[in-house]
């Protein structure tokens, strides 16, 4: 491995925080709008392992914000692709691939630092967390147009995802993304999940939410 | 008083994040929001209530932290100092 590919950011975080990150393992629940660019900068930043669970095949409105992925994949399968591409980003990382989609019959894998809820859809989500070990971190991200949430939950500490989120239902048909508001969104993910990897998460049992159209910022306690 | 804390499309429809509303014995989450929307010239309780009347699915009502579903739904009592937050998420990825 390139000994100073990590230079950059040592030098805001130090190497004791890079050596956590290159040493824990997450789950990224999905690989499309959030998952990818959440999967690539976790990558970027040298995770030592991720997990990654779809089942989705690219297609050509999924190209707007799906940042892994080009005009070449479209009807491919995304969990190989995404393998591929995080592989030759950094082939330091561990990349074990988890084919099928998330609900109550979900395994989640054990001896994992946290989950990245990158999930479209609220079934998948609350089965997801459902499957939780106690004490396992999971960072929830969702937004629709303009609008967007964070909020970090512990299983079996926190109040239940599916307990807070009672109520919220899929919205018929497809949900507005573009491509700015969704690596936002992301981006924003990565760093909370570096906070937990560090064990100095700042949302737990908080959810920021964030409204695009006049970046206001404003936080839920849950 | 009464806390309201409006997120996201509820807060950019009335265009204020926050609301007070004074605390009389008896009040119910409905009474609140009836009071809030008699206080707020904008109409918003369409986007909270569905035709019955229940609450509409896709926004979460929360009393202290807690969603109203849980509770009493919108017959559950709200106390002084109470804080009520009606918050819109987002379910895309």
């Amino acid at each position: 491995m390139v000994t100073d590919r990590y230079a950059r950011q040592v030098l805001h975080w130090g190497a004791e925080k890079q050596k956590i990150i290159e040493e824990s393992s997450l789950l990224i629940a999905g690989v499309g709008g959030l998952g990818a660019t959440v999967s690539q900068l976790l990558v970027r930043a040298g995770i030592g392992r991720l997990f990654l669970v779809d089942d989705g095949r690219l297609d050509w409105p999924d190209l707007n914000r799906q940042t892994l992925y080009g005009e070449n994949d479209v009807g491919r399968a995304k969990l190989p692709l995404a393998k591929e591409r995080l592989n030759q980003i950094n082939s330091a990382t561990e990349i074990v691939e988890m084919q099928g989609r998330i609900d109550e019959s979900f395994q989640v894998p054990k001896a994992i630092d946290g989950v990245a809820d990158c999930l479209d859809n609220y079934q998948s989500r609350f089965a997801l967390y459902n499957g939780l070990a106690t004490g396992t971190y999971f960072v929830h991200g969702g937004l629709d147009g303009d609008h967007g949430q964070l909020l970090t939950l512990v299983a079996g500490e926190s109040q239940a995802f599916g307990t807070i989120f009672a109520g919220a239902v899929q919205p018929q048909g497809s949900i507005p993304v573009t491509p700015d508001n969704v690596v936002i969104i992301a981006g924003l993910m990565a760093n909370e999940l570096f906070s937990v990897l560090w064990k100095t998460p700042k949302l737990l049992n908080r959810c920021l939410v964030i409204s695009l159209a006049d970046f206001h910022i404003s936080f839920l306690d849950v | 008083m009464i806390q309201i804390q409006f997120f996201s499309l509820i807060r950019m429809l009335l265009k204020q994040d926050a609301a007070e509303i004074p605390w009389e014995a008896g009040d119910t989450v409905q009474s609140v929001l009836e009071k809030t929307q008699a206080k707020i010239v904008t109409p918003f309780l369409h986007k909270l209530l569905d035709e019955q009347g229940e609450p509409h699915t896709g926004t979460i009502i929360m009393v202290n932290r807690k969603n109203i579903l849980h509770l009493q739904g919108l017959q559950t009592p709200v106390a002084d100092k109470d804080v009520l937050a009606f918050f819109p998420p987002g379910a895309g990825g």
